[in-house]
Order: C-alpha cells, then structure tokens, then sequence
C-alpha cells in the first residue's frame, strides 16, 4: 500500500507538467499580444513602455524558455506578478483559492446529503412512488443550469423573502454563521446539479448489490431492512459512487466560475476567468496549478478510499 | 510672479466654458443644498469591474477611476462639464498664457493621508514619475508634452513644454493629474499599486483583491462645501465589485446596496418606485458608433461607408434593445454636454434611399459582403443582428466575428482584422483625446493608419491653442470632414442612470465629468 501511494504521489508530477504545458500552450494560441494587453488596447500604448514589460515578463524569449522560466520559479515557491494588476500571483490566488475551496466544499457535501438519502430511497422503493418522485429531481437538476437557478433563488430568498444575502462573501475566521449564511445559496446552486448524477449512481449502484446472494442470505436471516441496505448494502454500492463523487469535484469548480461571478464571491474561478480575458499568463498558470492539484489530489485520495472501503483491493501486490 | 495672470485666465476660461456645458444635465456645486447634511455612516455601492490598480496612474482599466476618485485630489479637478475648478483642485491657480509653460500655483498646508507635505516637490515628483517608461503609467503618452518640471518655490510648480497643450487642464483633471505620497511610492515600491496614498476625502482601509474596496473619512481633508462645513460627509464608503448588473440590482432591491448605475432595462422599474431617487447623465458615453478601417476595402470607398452610415437607424435600436433610453446621435464623437459637442454638424442621418444612392455612387448599386468586428454585450450583439438586417435591405451582407473586448478592439485597430467595427466609446468630453487618438495618421484608432493631412494639420492646431472658441472652431471642421466622409459614425449617445435607496442624499452630485462615480459629497439622511 505503501509503495503504491508513493507511486501515485510521483505520477502526480509528470500529469501537472503535462497540464501547465497544455494551458502555458494554449495562453499563446489565444489571440491577442500580451503586452499590449497589459497597457491597455491602444490609447496608453508607448513604444518604450512595451519594449520594459516584454522584457519584464520574458515575453520576447521563445515559448519553451518561457514556460522552462515559468516551472523553475514555481518550483521554488514563486509564481510571479499578475500581468495585469502586478500583484503576486502567489498571494493572490492563494486568497482566493481558500474561497473556492470552502464554496466547493459546502457544494460538494450538499450534493452528497441530498444524492445518498435520494438514491437510497429511490433504489429500496424501486419503481414506486419514491423512486420516481427521486428520478425526477434528478433530471430536473441536470437540465436546470446552476446560474438560472442561483438567480432564480436570489430572487426569491434575497429579495422576496430577505432570509438570505445575495451576494458577497464573510471569510469563515470573521463571523462563521454569516459566513455559512452567505455561501448557502450558492452553494446550493452549484451542488444540486452534482446531487443529480450521484443520486443515479447510488440508485443503480445499490440495486445491483441488493439482487445479490448474500442481500438474500441477509433477509433469509430476518435482518430487518434498513439493517440491510445501511449494514450490508450500503459499502459494496458506494464504490463506484466514490468514484462519480470525486469526479464532480472537477465540475464543482468548474461551475464555480460562472456561480462565484453570480454570487459576487472573490474566488478563483472569477480570477481565472478575467485572467484569460486580459490574457494574464501568470495569473491563469496559477490557477491551473492550483485546480490541477486539487483534482488530482482528490482523485488519488479517492482510489486510496478504494482499498479501505473494500479490503479485496490489493495495490502492492 | 504668475498669479495675476492666472487668475485673469481662469476668469477667461470660466467664462467661456460655463456656457457651452450648460446643456450638462446637473450642474453640480452652483445649487443650494435644502437640508444640512448629516455627518456619519457608510455608503455601500456596487460596480462592475474590479480596479485594475488602485494607484491612480498605473491602472490600466477604464472603471478605475470610480475608485481612485474618493482618495485622490488632483493637480486640476473639474466639475461635471469638464471646466477646470479651483475650488476643489489641488492648484488654486494656474497660468496656461505662454504655450510653452505650465505655471501651478499650489493650495497650501494640504497632506497626504500619511502626513507627507503636498509641495511643489511632490508634484516634480509624480510628474517623473509618471514620464519615466518603466512606471509603465497609464497616461505617459498624454504627457509627452512636458519637458521638464521646475519648483520655481514650495508652491509653485512649472512644466516646460516641448510643444503647446491645449488640453493642460483637461488632462490633469484626468488620472495623470493625481498626486500620489512620495513617500509611500518610494517606501513601497510596486506593492503601491493596491496600497495609494494620496490627499482626497477619503482614505483606502482596505482592498480586499475581487470582492470590494473599503474607503475611511479623511479626518484632517482640506475641502470644505460652500456653507464651510468640513467633508466628507460620510465616515465610510465600500465599493463593492459586482460584475452582473442583474445581481447589481436584485442587492441594491434586497437593501444589501445604497447607490448603483442602472442598466437601460430597469430605469423604468426604479423610476416610478418611490423608494428611489434616479439620475441621470446624458452622454455618459458613445453607446452605439461604426468604426471604419479606411485602408480596408471596401470600407476605403468613401460611398460605401457612407451607404452604411444612411443605412442604419438607430431609432430603432434605441426602441429596440435601449429601452428608448439612450439618446440617437446628432453629431460627432464630442458628446453632448461637451463644449466641443455641435448638432449643426449633423451626422449622416438614416435614409434608405440616400444609402442606395451612395451604394450606385461607389461602383456597388447591387451591394456587397462585408465582415465586421463586435464585442458580446446584452446590448451589443442585439444591436449588431439588427445593424445585419438593415444593411440586408439594402443589399449588403454581414457577417461578424465575436470576440472578447480587449481582444476585438486590438485585432480591430492594431491588426486590421475587419472593415468594420461596431463598438461604444466612453465619455471623453475633451475633444483633443479624441481627435488624437482617432483621426490622426498615427493614432492608435485610426484602424488603417490613413494618413489625411488636412485631418493631421487640425489636430494639431486644435491643441496649440487654449482659448475656447478658437478651439470649437478647429474641431467643428474636424467634424465637419469624420461626419461629411464617414470615418468614424456615432449612432446612440449613451445616458448614465444612477439609483440609490431615498435616505441617500448628494445624488445629484454623483457623476464627475467622465459620468464615473464622484462620492465625495455623499451622505445619508438618518430616519
């Protein structure tokens, strides 16, 4: 076990040099001179100026020297200054990368707070009123697009109601209530369409573990049913719905773009999103980074979860 | 000694311009205030875009000023026309007689917020500071003008020129005329940009990076209104970033927000709620024109452009996708309420059979394709589809290229991208930002690089002389050759809305000349 998660460790390096590549690569494909860019379209355009950032940003070496620069001050912990604003990038994205993880994580747990119970309900009462009542918020959710949703919500627990705020963000540290009550909404927007396909997952995850034979023995035995489905069924069914759940961690932040410029919250997704507007090369390699960690984190912790959920699994050998 | 001479000046320039900025929806400080202010609270207010720099001359985004005008005095301020004023500028007095230099008379015994002494030092200093290229300063090129800068005494400052500037005063009430710390600028090198110091009414406390700027009273503020009552009002402001107006709105309904700039689509909706009080600035911006590459066929046929200048109607679009808000152009790029703004030079007006005719005049009587350049926006690419079935009636055939605004505005003026760009441009009331930066050969939104010397020979008559009327007469010709050849065709004067909870007051006061946020003179009523 051991060796295998210190070879999944090392696997990690080669997949993120691959991806900053990718993104390093594709920043350049983007149309649009980066050092125009940063001082501005036109009007503030100054020959001697762009000649000092293209020097400043190493934008007149070849790509490769570029992204070759770029890896070896990240290696050493600096990510350099925003072309754009010219703060660190480093600072900046670690501000706002604390943010969207909090937003993803309340997102993530209350998609799987609404997915497990659905999907339980919906695979023990297969094909009655449950079930159905389940399948249907499920594709309700798939179809309805989160940012529809999250303005829908504004308008009615925001400005109807007034239960809710409709936008902002209170760091957790400050004042942790106010902090849970502004990232409700949003959090709810960008975890519900995640809910859906775990709901399914669950659902067709467990009905095959209940048709097995030892489910039967279980009964047979006079177990009573909740006993079996929670007992028995349940860890056989949540493998393949550990492996969905770590997916959607890749689409929460995904959605996060879009819900966290919704909601008015500072956090990476808005960062990023204006970083490739004004093609801020810093700035974007930042946070792919950042996101390209995470993710591939969250993946690795997911198959290690494997081994401990069914003790079959067998890395080392 | 200059003053004398400024002050006779001034009057000159007083008196010339107050009459050409009348038609400027609000005059600002002329008008008795009904109530005494109250002193205390804090105004939150939301805006689009996050502050490209705090640091007034570095920013490079077009809405930093709606941030950087709270905390900042300048060497020149102006009221809401674009007339130079002393009472709340920096320079008490100036002298622009002699086209070759620049005399400041400074206010004595200002500070900066961190106790440094605002001198004719200071102001040698921000100027170097701003011409030097590896400030990478915004406004360097609208500077270059100036020679060098001598401290003739504590208060008195002098820029030598290298040629006449017109435009002195204009500019310096834009951010290049912004006085930063010394100071601070020195002590904290590029972590400046988020932490400015300067003299204003306000004080940055806090900046939190996408998520909002939180400005504290400037207790020791030198600025007084005109019954002598100390300002600011307010103890605090938080200018919040919020970038989709919808959610703009639903936070300033929900009470979460006191003030904001309405999109077109809900002045209606706030204009009869009696919980509001709207305002509005007409010719807050160009909201709707046609750029043209001159060099790029076949929009360097003269005909052609003006067929689609007679092709288009924005009465339409107005109704259409305005609201009926914004304003159709009459004239030029100078917008209404601009000293320079003229309707008796009249844009080419909408006439299908005048735009057939110009079609048959430019060889193409059966029309054409053509390609344009937009940007996205709930305004723009509305407007585009409709700009594509009015030029369909009359034979030409559009398609566009969608790309993100900086981009389009780069591929458009820089790489010759397109015959065609439909666009919006801010409020620039002074003419010569304009007409430098468009008409000229080498201005970087002459998209072809056309080299027209009639055009370069009146820009730059237009800036060699400071006296008004001399000036209006320079860029009515101007006018008279962009509008008369179509070269660049406004179709919508933009009108910025304003809309706050009624307890705020001073709303009146809230557009600066630009039509960006002023909150200076801000306050709220307590119930």
């Amino acid at each position: 076990m051991q060796r295998y998660i210190l070879r999944r460790l090392a696997q990690l390096i080669p997949s993120l040099l691959l991806i900053t590549f990718l993104v390093f690569a594709l920043m350049h494909a983007i149309p649009g001179d980066p050092a125009r860019m940063m001082l501005g379209a036109g009007e503030q355009l100054d020959a001697k100026q762009l000649e000092i950032v293209r020097r400043e940003y190493n934008l007149d070496r070849p790509l490769p020297v570029q992204y070759v620069l770029w890896l070896a001050k990240a290696a050493s912990g600096d990510l350099g200054r925003s072309t754009t604003s010219q703060r660190r990038v480093g600072e900046e994205v670690a501000m706002r990368a604390g943010i969207t993880f909090q937003l993803g994580l309340f997102a993530w747990l209350i998609g799987i707070c609404i997915a497990i119970p659905a999907g339980i309900v919906s695979a023990v009462h297969r094909g009655r009123w449950p079930d159905m009542l389940a399948t249907m918020g499920a594709v309700g959710a798939v179809a309805l697009p989160g940012f529809w949703l999250g303005i829908m919500m504004i308008l009615l627990f925001g400005v109807t109601l007034g239960w809710l705020p409709t936008r902002g963000y209170v760091p957790l540290a400050v004042d942790p209530l106010e902090s849970l009550r502004h990232m409700l909404l949003p959090a709810i927007a960008l975890g519900i369409t995640s809910s859906a396909l775990v709901t399914r997952q669950m659902r067709s995850a467990l009905l095959e573990v209940l048709a097995q034979d030892y489910i039967r023995t279980a009964r047979a035995k006079g177990l009573a049913r909740w006993a079996i489905v929670i007992g028995h069924a349940l860890r056989n069914a949540m493998l393949p719905v550990i492996t969905v759940m770590g997916l959607e961690i890749g689409r929460i932040f995904a959605g996060s773009v879009v819900i966290e410029t919704l909601f008015g919250i500072p956090g990476m997704g808005r960062l990023m999103v204006q970083a490739v507007f004004t093609r801020d090369f810093p700035v974007v390699q930042g946070c792919v980074l950042v996101m390209a960690t995470a993710v591939l984190v969250i993946n690795f912790a997911t198959d290690i979860l494997y081994a401990v959920l069914d003790p079959r699994i067998r890395y080392d050998k | 000694m200059a003053t004398g001479k400024a002050l006779k000046r001034r009057t000159l320039l007083h008196s010339t311009l107050l009459g050409a900025g009348a038609s400027v929806m609000l005059a600002r400080h002329g008008r008795a205030q009904a109530e005494k202010p109250q002193y205390g609270g804090k105004l939150r207010v939301a805006y689009n875009l996050a502050p490209g720099a705090l640091d007034p001359v570095v920013g490079r985004s077009g809405g930093d000023a709606y941030y950087w005008r709270q905390f900042v005095d300048q060497l020149v301020d102006a009221d809401p026309s674009l007339n130079p004023r002393a009472s709340t500028s920096l320079a008490q007095s100036w002298d622009v007689s002699d086209p070759r230099k620049v005399v400041l008379n400074l206010r004595k015994g200002v500070k900066f917020h961190d106790g440094t002494d605002f001198n004719a030092d200071a102001v040698k200093f921000n100027i170097e500071r701003l011409l030097d290229p590896a400030t990478k300063a915004t406004p360097r090129s609208a500077f270059t003008p100036v020679d060098t800068v001598d401290v003739v005494d504590e208060h008195i400052v002098r820029f030598n020129l290298k040629r006449p500037w017109g435009s002195v005063l204009s500019t310096l009430a834009d951010r290049g005329g912004a006085m930063n710390s010394p100071t601070a600028v020195k002590k904290l090198g590029q972590d400046y940009l988020f932490k400015p110091v300067s003299t204003g009414p306000f004080k940055v406390a806090e900046f939190v990076s996408g998520s909002h700027v939180r400005f504290v009273r400037n207790e020791n503020y030198w600025g007084r209104d005109e019954a002598g009552n100390p300002l600011p009002y307010l103890d605090e402001i938080v200018m919040n970033t919020v970038p989709d107006p919808t959610v703009q709105v639903s936070a300033l309904k929900a009470g979460e927000m006191d003030l904001i700039y309405l999109p077109y689509r809900e002045v209606g909706n706030f204009e009869t709620n009696p919980a509001y009080t709207v305002r509005k600035y007409e010719g807050g911006g160009i909201a709707f024109l046609l750029s043209f590459n001159l060099a790029k066929p076949p929009m360097d046929n003269v005909n052609l452009r003006q067929a689609i200048a007679h092709a288009i109607n924005p009465d339409v679009i107005n109704r259409a996708v305005y609201f009926g808000r914004a304003i159709p152009a009459k004239s030029g790029m100078w917008p209404p309420g601009a000293w320079a703004h003229d309707p008796t030079v009249p844009r080419p007006s909408y006439s299908v059979a005048k735009a057939k005719e110009f079609l048959a005049k430019g060889g193409r009587p059966n029309g054409f394709e053509m390609e344009a350049v937009i940007w996205p926006s709930d305004l723009n690419t509305p407007t585009a589809e409709i700009v594509r079935a009015q030029l369909g009636a009359i034979g030409i055939k559009l398609t566009y290229k969608v790309y993100e605004t900086t981009v389009a505005t780069e591929k458009f003026y820089y790489g010759s991208d397109a015959p065609m760009f439909l666009t919006s441009w801010s409020r620039y009331p002074e003419p010569e930002w304009v007409a430098s930066l468009i008409y000229r050969s080498d201005g970087y939104y002459n998209a072809g690089k056309v080299k027209d010397d009639r055009l370069d020979a009146l820009v730059d008559s237009g800036v060699a002389v400071a006296d008004i009327p001399a000036r209006r007469a320079i860029y009515r010709k101007v006018d008279e050759i962009v509008l008369g050849e179509a070269i660049m065709v406004p179709m919508l004067y933009g009108v910025t809305y304003a809309a706050a909870h009624k307890a705020v007051q001073g709303v009146d006061d809230v557009f600066g000349w630009d039509a960006k946020m002023y909150l200076h003179r801000m306050w709220l009523k307590k119930a």
